[in-house]
C-alpha cells in the first residue's frame, strides 16, 4: 500500500473534492489569488477565511523526475514512477505535484499540456493524478 | 548596509572527527572528538568555552524520526555534560534550521559581548536501512501532498529542478562529468574526506545508479557518521591564538519560501540564491569578483549550479557549460568546493564547507590549497529559507 493522505481542517476540501472527481484549490475571497497547499491566510494579501474552488484540472508539465527505486514499499509494482510538477492553468506559478499516468519517460517535454485524472486508491481516498492531454 | 561587526569576529580553530559510512562509535563520541580537535587547533582548552551551539536534527522522511540524544543527534545540552563545561557556559544555542544559523547566533553572541569562545558543531548520523524510504502508512501535514505520490525524498525534489535545467538549456548528465571528476579530485586530496584517495572516472559517474532521474547516487552527497566543529572568537582575541584567524566579513540568510505545491523549483532555487547574494554583497561591501574560492552547498550536485548562477557569478543557464570547461576546478577561474564538498568530503550540512573556507583563507589547505586565496564564499542549503551564505577573509 502506498502512504495515504491524512487530511486536516485545511486540506479536507481538497481530498473531499478528489473523492467526487473535482480538483479543489484554495482561493482568496478578497484578491482571488489561488494557492496550494492550503494555508491559514492568503499568501498574496493575508486575508483569512479562504475557501476551495474547483479548477479546470488543466495545466502544463513544469518539471518531472523518473524514480527507479521504490520511494516506499507500495510503489514497487509501479516503477519506473513518474512524478510531475504541474503548473495549473488558473495562475502562473500555481504548482501541484502528482504522478503522470500512462506516460513513458521518453514522451516528456517541458510545457506539454496535461489534464487531471482521478485514481481511486481506497473506498475513502481518491488521488488527483495527471495524464498527458489526449491520452 | 555593511555589517557593523565586519571582520571583527573570526574562526580560530577547526576540528573534524573521523568520517565513516557507519561508525562503530556513538555520535556523541564523534562530537567530542571534533570539538576537542577544534579547541586543540586554536590552542584552547574545554574550560575556555563559554558558548556551545548546533542544530541537533536528523533528516528523515516517514517512519522513525531519529531523536535519541547521543545516537541520532547530539544536543548542546548533552554535549555540555559530556565535555564537563556546564559551570563555564554562558549560552547554549539549538536551532531547528540549519547549523549555519547557529554560526550566525554564535557570531552575534561574540559581537554582543555575551561570549568569548563559542564552539559550533554539526554531528550527523546515518540511520540503519535505506536513507529515503517512506515507511509510514499515512502522511499528514505537508507530506500528505507528497507521500501518496512517492515524492518524499529530497533527491527526487532536486531531480525535478535538474531535469528542468537540462531541458531548458539543452544539457545532459554528460555535461556534469567534468565537474564531478574535478570535485572528486579535491576530495581525494583531502585527508578528512570520505572519498580521500579515491578519484572518480567519467565512466563511473555516467554509469552511476540512478536514484531519481537525472539524479544518480553520485549526484547526492555521501551520508556519513561524523562531526565537524569550529571555534569562534573575537578577531582581536583570535590573533593571540595558535592559528591565523579567518575573519567573518559578512553573512546573509535567505527568506525565500518554497514555491508551494512542489518542494522546490529551479526558479525558486535561483531566486533564493539571488536574494542571499544581494544581502551578502550588501553586508560585506564585496561582490563576486572579490571571491577567490567558493564552497557551494552540494547536498545535490544541481545546487552548485543554482548558487553559482543565482548569485551572479555566471548567467543563468551558462553555469554547466562553464563547469564543463573547468571553471570550478582547482586551477579554474573560481575553484569550487576545494575540499570536495558534501559530495566528496561527507554530508555535514555545511559545516565542512565552512571549515574548508577557513582552511583556504588561512593558507592551511595542504595539497588542495588555492595559492593566494584570501576570500572564500560559503553557501549552505538549497537557497530557500534556512539557507545562509558567509564570506570569510584572510587577516591581512
Amino acid at each position: 500500500m502506498r502512504p495515504l493522505p491524512l487530511s486536516d481542517e485545511l486540506t479536507q476540501a481538497f481530498w473531499d473534492g478528489a473523492k467526487t472527481h473535482r480538483l479543489m484549490i484554495q482561493r482568496c475571497p478578497r484578491c482571488r489569488h489561488w494557492q496550494h497547499p492550503p494555508g491559514l491566510v492568503c499568501a498574496a494579501c493575508a486575508a483569512p477565511d479562504l475557501a476551495a474552488e474547483p479548477v479546470s484540472g488543466r495545466g502544463t508539465l513544469h518539471a518531472w523526475t523518473v524514480l527507479h527505486d521504490a520511494p516506499a514499499p507500495g510503489f514497487a509494482d509501479r516503477l519506473p514512477l513518474i512524478v510531475a510538477v504541474v503548473e495549473l492553468a488558473e495562475q502562473p506559478g500555481l504548482m501541484l505535484s502528482a504522478n503522470l499516468l500512462d506516460a513513458a519517460p521518453g514522451d516528456l517535454r517541458l510545457g506539454l499540456p496535461v489534464a487531471v485524472a482521478f485514481e481511486e486508491v481506497t473506498p475513502e481516498i481518491t488521488l488527483p493524478q495527471f495524464r498527458l492531454e489526449g491520452r | 548596509m555593511a555589517w557593523v561587526f565586519r571582520d571583527r569576529v573570526a574562526v580560530a580553530g577547526v576540528g573534524y572527527s573521523a568520517f565513516t559510512r557507519r561508525s562503530e562509535r556513538s555520535l556523541a563520541e564523534l562530537a567530542i572528538e571534533a570539538c576537542d580537535a577544534a579547541l586543540a587547533d586554536a590552542g584552547l582548552a574545554r574550560a575556555d568555552v563559554d558558548g556551545l551551539a548546533t542544530s541537533p536534527s536528523m533528516p528523515r522522511y516517514g517512519g522513525a524520526k531519529g531523536t535519541i540524544d547521543g545516537i541520532d543527534v547530539v544536543t548542546p545540552y548533552l554535549l555540555t555534560d559530556l565535555l564537563g563545561i556546564g559551570d563555564r557556559l554562558l549560552w547554549t544555542g539549538s536551532t531547528n534550521g540549519m547549523v549555519t544559523q547557529s554560526v550566525i547566533d554564535a557570531a552575534l553572541a561574540i559581537a554582543a559581548g555575551l561570549c568569548r569562545h563559542v564552539l559550533v558543531y554539526r554531528a550527523l548520523h546515518v540511520p540503519k536501512g535505506r536513507y529515503a524510504n517512506f515507511e509510514s502508512s499515512h502522511a499528514g501535514g505537508p507530506e500528505q501532498f507528497l507521500a501518496p505520490y512517492g515524492f518524499t525524498a529530497p533527491p527526487a525534489w532536486a531531480a525535478t529542478a535538474m531535469r528542468r535545467y537540462f531541458e531548458l538549456f539543452g544539457y545532459s548528465r554528460a555535461d556534469f562529468a567534468r565537474y564531478m571528476i574535478d570535485n572528486r579530485a579535491n576530495a581525494a586530496a583531502n585527508p578528512n574526506a570520505y572519498w580521500r584517495g579515491k578519484p572518480l572516472s567519467r565512466e563511473e559517474y555516467l554509469g552511476a545508479r540512478m536514484i531519481a532521474d537525472p539524479v544518480s547516487i553520485l549526484d547526492c552527497d555521501i551520508p556519513v557518521d561524523g562531526c565537524a566543529a569550529i571555534l569562534l572568537t573575537a578577531t582581536e582575541r583570535a590573533r593571540d591564538l595558535r592559528q591565523p584567524p579567518a575573519l567573518l566579513t559578512g553573512f546573509a540568510a535567505s527568506t525565500t519560501a518554497a514555491p508551494g505545491g512542489a518542494p522546490m523549483t529551479l526558479e525558486s532555487l535561483w531566486d533564493g540564491a539571488a536574494q542571499t547574494a544581494d544581502r551578502l554583497w550588501a553586508s560585506s561591501g564585496l561582490g563576486p569578483a572579490d571571491v577567490d574560492t567558493a564552497q557551494l552547498y552540494d547536498g545535490f550536485s544541481l545546487f552548485v549550479l543554482t548558487w553559482l548562477e543565482g548569485m551572479g557569478f555566471v548567467p543563468r543557464g551558462e553555469g554547466l557549460a562553464r563547469l564543463r570547461d573547468g571553471y570550478g576546478a582547482r586551477g579554474g577561474a573560481l575553484p569550487i568546493n576545494t575540499g570536495g564538498g558534501a559530495l566528496g568530503e561527507g554530508r555535514l550540512h555545511g559545516m565542512t564547507h565552512i571549515a574548508e573556507a577557513v582552511l583556504q583563507v588561512t593558507g592551511r589547505g595542504g595539497a588542495r590549497q588555492v595559492p593566494g586565496a584570501s576570500r572564500s564564499l560559503v553557501t549552505v542549503s538549497n537557497g530557500l529559507n534556512k539557507s545562509v551564505a558567509f564570506l570569510f577573509s584572510a587577516d591581512r
